[in-house]
């Protein structure tokens, strides 16, 4: 592309249109002061041909004007292609592109709008960008002929660009005839890859991304078949599992009942062996019975009869025994009179015994009696005594009138109170104290004790007051004592006060001396101790009694003892000894005690032996009638037992037939014992449990059927599916589509594989053709720097990688170049990649402002290597050191300033 | 006495293996079980033993549960069936459908007790699980019995190896249990099983149809005629199977054999009834690359169902020819480097997902596309 002419309008700084051309095809300097517009140009030229032009966003908003509602304009006229064309965009408002192209002289309208913009970026770029703003990315050739603004470096090209170089330069090692092959390779490959290697998607997806989605699809379908399979399996060993557990439990009842019904076999046997036993346990009974009578009837027959016989033999000896026991009983009564009498003869000595002992206690008494009535009289005086101290102690201690310790200690306190308001009275007094040298006469005018008292020479006298003292002294001068104002008339009363207080307390005690009253003290608690002593010696004489009770007592005792000698009037002159009267009456009685127990022991001799023949006289008399009634009575028993009209042999004979029998009930009866142990517990309680259990089992069995039924119906639905069936299908459906899908990615792979290959070896055959640029761009830079730099090496995309030295030495990155020759590096290199892009076609190369580092001796050089370029390449240099370029041959300058200048005016 | 002894007709089986074809490997099924009645009647057999598997499985589409009881009821003679492995007798299980008891000729022998048919005895080993480590015959004590005894079983004849016993029964199975004959089912292919004096008195009959590749003897039923007890059964096996199921392995070497093995695959009979497994190995040369397309198309078009495995076929390193006819430059050196890659000896790096197979796939392309434009 050779750029002719732009023209701009409502662009940043250009409000008012510019238009700056035509250019020529080689050398054009456009050259202007800083912030003139030079780069705003080369914005507009970029965006216009680049940009779509319905782009919007801040960043197309900053292009209007600032303050100004204008739409941004570029109009950009070129050639490419041997054609000439004319670009017209208009951002923002009414946004708006118009490709025209000159036919027959004059622009003729060829695309707008969009196709307009398509149709442009074609020209400029293989791979234009979608809608919207063009990043350097999408400059197509531009980024390599395209410097921005103090830009020169070669950031890392695009893929479409360095396909773009790497096929400028392939065509040149590739055979004839390679390109349509690589191109039907091409086609394959996207048939199934996007050119960035990714798998198709969409409408023109390989069948593979179909196969795939469909293999998800008979997955999932497989997954739901083998589930509805697993599903009824499971619901199969269900059902198995109910029927064994059906089975079991039903093998379960039938043992239960088979049991039960032996149970029961047993309990109805048990049941007949206890009627057996109570049945044979009566014959038992019965036969011991009838034995036991038969035997007792022996017995008692048998001891009758020998009953009876004894029974006349003891009746015959008692009555033989009789005459003699009624004699034996009348001399014993005989004896026993005659002893009661001896008996009744000392009994009559014992009032004369009792009447000494009498005597002797009383004499005992009477002596206790004096004793306790002189005891008495002793008491009795000395209580009188200590009455009468104490009546006395009483009289002195009422006498005498002292304070108590509570009143002596108020009595003290008032005193205190007194003395202090004295001396708290005096203290506030004015005292005024003269010593007079010779006797005279003091008039108090004011003070204490106001008046005329007489002075004696060397005696002091002094006048006390409140609030000031005034004496006169006659003939010689009045004296005025003042003092500081007090309240002397409170401290009076409260003087007074203490004072009426000492003396109501002391009044009563006819002194208000603190010794004395001390001492009427001391003495009130003297008294008060003796008055103490006195009641205490009382109350223990008369230990709790009264004065009164203790002379009745002994008016009493005197009562007493006058009565005893009423009885025995000797004692009054000669009291008795009571001792010897003791002893006497003492011996008397243990004779006749003596004696008395001798007639009462003959007495009580006779008398028992008497009661003893009495007795087995009695006792005789009751034998013989009672063996009479008893040999009657036998007599009647054996009667009776054998009334039977048996003899006794009959009867033994009888008794052992029963025992036989009885003996046979036994043994049947210890059979039927025997049956019964062998049974245990009662088997009916067995049959009952069991029937129970049977009942239990029957219930579990029903339910292990119920659920075997509901299982077998859910079983039965899964099966009718045929769930095999449906998992065989799908299991195929998914091996087919696997089967596919290996078959697609072989051929996917294959193809890929082919291409990936073709392009390494073209990409290898292309690092070798690579080395021509680097060696383009390394002689360029020799002419300018000199070979000091070394080569240049180029990286993967084309860019300036690092320099090798030019002898056998470390490769330098470019980051340890200096900034001038890093200019002349990627000067050096876009100028031979533009050779190669350009492909034998003019095109454009804009500078903007890019050689500001270079020195100006290298710049000359620059500037010749520029000549020679634009034999080749339209250049277009924008920069504001016009005087930089002046020395190129046949440039072409553009001075924006004048251009604008002249726009405006 | 005289009957037709078959099994494992595997019903209703997944044939993944097969693509498409399965449904057509599934229905060709049920036509030999109609072919098994039609020789069994033709044959005179008095009555058919089905030693089990005659199902797939238990949970196979009633339908042709139906169809089968339908095929075994229209021999009209006895029909007795054991359940296999397969097909085990349990809950759920194919021998509960309805079809069964409907049948006046179809017996399905579910427990393993002596049933009394005309001259004989037979002794039924129904499976009623899955897997067993069981002998099934050890129950069958059929020397007391009158009359012919014909045993039935589902098992792993001894000698064939298994990591774990599958319902084993031991090689002289039928001796030792008193039997006339025993006729076994699931191995699927015909095998007969002499006595230590030479009569044969086990055998399994295979399944009646091809189930898959490989199968050695399969698609046959055997004719058992037995004179009387004792007496040494006669046993023949008739064809029943109407799939074949080929295995053809060949190595090309030189250029046009591949040309002569696809007249021999053209040459095959009946290909609509064939499932073809074409394995080829060797070295390809470019100029038989169409043959291969061919033969694929022939497979795909002529045949049931045929697979190709060309993975062990790589092109002739000494095939150069069409190479040198390459542009020079960047594809001739592409089209060498995948010739070496798909080598499957080829040393050095080898770029990801580039196996032998891609490779030589990705040459062959590269000769296709070369050829498309008269490179």
């Amino acid at each position: 592309m050779i750029l002719r002419a732009i023209a701009v309008q409502g662009w940043r700084c250009f409000a008012n249109p510019v238009s700056v051309g035509p250019f020529t095809d080689r050398l054009n300097v456009l050259h202007a002061p800083n912030a003139t517009g030079k780069s705003t140009l080369f914005e507009a030229l970029q965006r216009g041909l680049l940009d779509g032009h319905r782009v919007s966003g801040r960043e197309v908003e900053n292009l209007r004007p600032w303050g100004r509602e204008l739409a941004p304009t570029v109009t950009v006229e070129f050639s490419h292609g041997g054609a000439e064309y004319r670009l017209t965009k208009r951002f923002c408002d009414h946004p708006a592109a118009e490709l025209e192209r000159r036919e027959n002289g004059s622009f003729v309208r060829m695309a707008e709008s969009e196709p307009a913009d398509e149709k442009t970026r074609e020209i400029l770029t293989r791979n234009p960008p979608g809608r919207g703003l063009s990043r350097p990315e999408n400059w197509g050739l531009a980024q390599v002929l395209w410097a921005p603004q103090g830009n020169l470096a070669l950031d890392r090209l695009s893929g479409d660009l360095v396909a773009d170089i790497r096929t400028a330069l392939g065509v040149q090692v590739s055979g004839p005839g390679s390109g349509p092959l690589e191109e039907r390779i091409e086609t394959a490959y996207l048939r199934f890859f996007t050119p960035g290697g990714q798998c198709r998607r969409g409408k023109d997806a390989p069948a593979l991304v179909r196969l795939r989605e469909s293999l998800q699809d008979a997955l999932e379908a497989q997954r739901t078949a083998a589930e509805q399979q697993q599903a009824f399996e499971e619901a199969a060993r269900r059902v198995e599992d109910l029927r064994a557990r059906r089975a079991q439990a039903r093998r379960d009842a039938d043992a239960l009942a088979k049991s039960l019904r032996d149970a029961r076999a047993r309990a109805e046997a048990y049941r007949e062996l206890i009627s057996s036993k109570a049945q044979r346990a009566e014959r038992l009974k019965a036969a011991e019975a009838q034995h036991r009578e038969l035997e007792q009837r022996i017995e008692a027959i048998k001891t009758a009869a020998k009953d009876l016989g004894d029974v006349r033999r003891v009746l015959s000896q008692l009555r033989s025994e009789l005459p003699s026991r009624v004699r034996e009983v009348e001399q014993h009564q005989i004896e026993a009179a005659r002893t009661q009498t001896a008996l009744e003869d000392v009994r009559k000595t014992r009032d004369a015994n009792e009447a000494t002992r009498q005597t002797a206690e009383r004499a005992g008494r009477y002596l206790d009696e004096l004793r306790r009535a002189s005891a008495l009289d002793d008491r009795l005086r000395r209580i009188n005594q200590a009455s009468q101290t104490l009546a006395q102690h009483k009289l002195a201690r009422s006498r005498l009138v002292a304070p108590d310790a509570k009143t002596l200690r108020a009595i003290r306190n008032a005193m205190k109170d007194c003395d202090e308001a004295r001396m708290r009275l005096e203290a506030a007094l004015i005292t005024l104290e003269i010593v007079p040298e010779k006797a005279g006469t003091l008039v108090v005018v004011s003070g204490e004790e106001p008046g005329a008292r007489s002075l004696s020479a060397g005696a002091p006298a002094q006048v006390k007051g409140s609030p000031e003292v005034v004496v006169d002294l006659p003939g010689v001068a009045r004296l005025r004592a003042r003092g500081p104002a007090g309240s002397i008339d409170e401290i009076r009363g409260e003087r007074k006060k203490a004072a009426q207080k000492l003396k109501a307390l002391t009044e009563a005690f006819g002194t208000a001396d603190r010794e004395a009253l001390d001492a009427l003290q001391d003495r009130a608690t003297e008294l008060d101790k003796r008055l103490a002593a006195a009641q205490t010696q009382l109350d223990t004489l008369l230990a709790g009694e009264t004065a009164e009770q203790i002379q009745t007592e002994r008016a009493t005792l005197a009562a007493v003892i006058s009565g005893m000698l009423a009885d025995y009037p000797d004692w009054r002159a000669t009291p008795p000894d009571a001792a010897a009267l003791r002893a006497a009456a003492e011996a008397s009685q243990r004779a006749f005690l003596a004696a008395l127990d001798t007639a009462e022991a003959a007495r009580d001799a006779a008398q028992i032996a008497l009661n003893a023949a009495g007795r087995q006289r009695g006792t005789l008399e009751v034998r013989i009638e009672e063996t009479d009634r008893r040999e009657r009575s036998l007599a009647a028993t054996l009667a009776e037992l054998t009334d039977d009209g048996k003899s006794q042999g009959e009867r033994e004979s009888e008794m052992r037939r029963v025992a036989l029998a009885w003996e046979a009930a036994r043994t049947s009866l210890e059979e039927i014992d025997a049956k019964l142990a062998e049974f245990g517990e009662d088997p009916g309680a067995t049959a009952a449990t069991l029937e129970k259990q049977l009942q239990a089992a029957d219930g579990t069995a029903t339910q292990a059927l119920e659920q075997e039924k509901r299982e077998e119906g859910r079983l039965m639905q899964v099966s009718a599916q045929g769930p095999y069936s449906a998992l065989a299908r799908a299991e195929e459906e998914v091996a087919r589509l696997k089967r596919e899908i290996a078959s697609e990615e072989l051929q996917m792979a294959a193809i890929r594989l082919l291409r990936t290959t073709v392009e390494q070896s073209r990409n290898a055959a292309l690092a070798a053709v690579a080395a021509p640029v680097e060696l383009a761009a390394t002689r360029t830079l020799q002419r300018i720097a000199g070979n000091r730099l070394g080569r240049i090496q180029l990286g993967d995309a084309f860019e300036p990688a690092q320099m090798m030295p030019g002898l056998a030495g470390a490769s330098v990155s470019l980051e340890s170049m200096s900034g001038g020759e890093r200019e002349q590096i990627y000067l050096a290199t876009r100028l031979a990649l533009a050779d190669v892009l350009a492909k034998g076609e003019r095109q454009l190369v804009v500078l903007d402002d890019v050689l500001v580092a270079t020195d100006s001796g290298r710049l000359a050089r620059v500037m010749r290597i520029l000549e020679e370029a634009a034999q080749r390449l339209q250049l277009l240099i924008l920069t504001c050191h016009p005087e930089r370029y002046q020395g190129l041959d046949g440039a072409r300058f553009f001075d924006l300033e004048r251009i604008r200048g002249s726009a405006a005016g | 006495m005289k009957f037709l002894h078959t099994g494992d007709w595997q019903i209703g089986m997944r044939a993944a293996h097969v693509g498409a074809a399965g449904t057509r490997v599934r229905e060709e099924r049920l036509s030999a079980a109609r072919r098994v009645i039609e020789a069994a009647r033709r044959e005179g057999a008095e009555f058919l033993v089905v030693c089990g598997d005659t199902f797939e499985d238990n949970g196979v589409d009633r339908v042709l549960v139906q169809k089968v009881a339908d095929i075994l009821g229209g021999f009209g003679g006895p029909v007795y069936v054991i359940p296999g492995n397969h097909d085990p007798f349990m809950p759920g299980s194919v021998w509960e459908h309805p079809a069964w008891r409907s049948s006046d000729n179809v017996c399905v022998l579910r427990e393993a007790t002596p049933t009394e048919v005309s001259g004989g005895t037979l002794f039924p080993c129904p499976a009623r699980e899955r897997h067993s480590g069981k002998d099934p015959t050890a129950w069958i004590a059929a020397a007391a019995s009158r009359g012919i005894r014909v045993g039935l079983a589902h098992g792993t004849v001894e000698g064939v190896y298994q990591e774990e016993p599958d319902y084993p029964v031991p090689r002289d199975a039928a001796v030792r249990a008193g039997l006339d004959y025993l006729a076994i089912g699931h191995w699927h292919s015909t095998a007969t099983y002499p006595a230590a004096d030479g009569t044969l008195r086990m055998a399994y009959a295979g399944t009646h149809e091809t189930t898959k590749f490989g199968e050695r003897d399969s698609g046959n039923v055997l004719i058992v005629e037995i004179a009387g007890p004792g007496a040494s059964p006669a046993v023949t096996a008739v064809r029943t199977g109407g799939l074949a199921w080929p295995v053809i392995e060949e190595e090309v070497r030189e250029p046009g054999e591949l040309a002569r093995l696809r007249q021999r695959i053209e040459a095959l009979e009946n290909p609509g009834a064939t499932l073809l497994d074409l394995r080829v190995a060797g070295l390809l040369c470019a100029q038989d690359r169409d043959e291969l397309a061919r033969l694929e198309q022939i497979l795909a078009s002529r045949f049931l169902f045929g697979r190709i495995d060309a993975t062990r076929l790589r092109p002739s390193p000494s095939d150069d020819s069409w190479i040198a006819g390459l542009p020079a430059g960047a594809l001739r050196s592409a089209a060498t480097r995948l010739r070496e890659l798909a080598d499957p000896a080829c040393a050095g790096p080898r770029p990801e997902g580039a196996s032998p197979e891609v490779a030589c796939r990705a040459l062959l392309d590269l000769y296709a596309l070369a050829s498309e434009g008269g490179a």
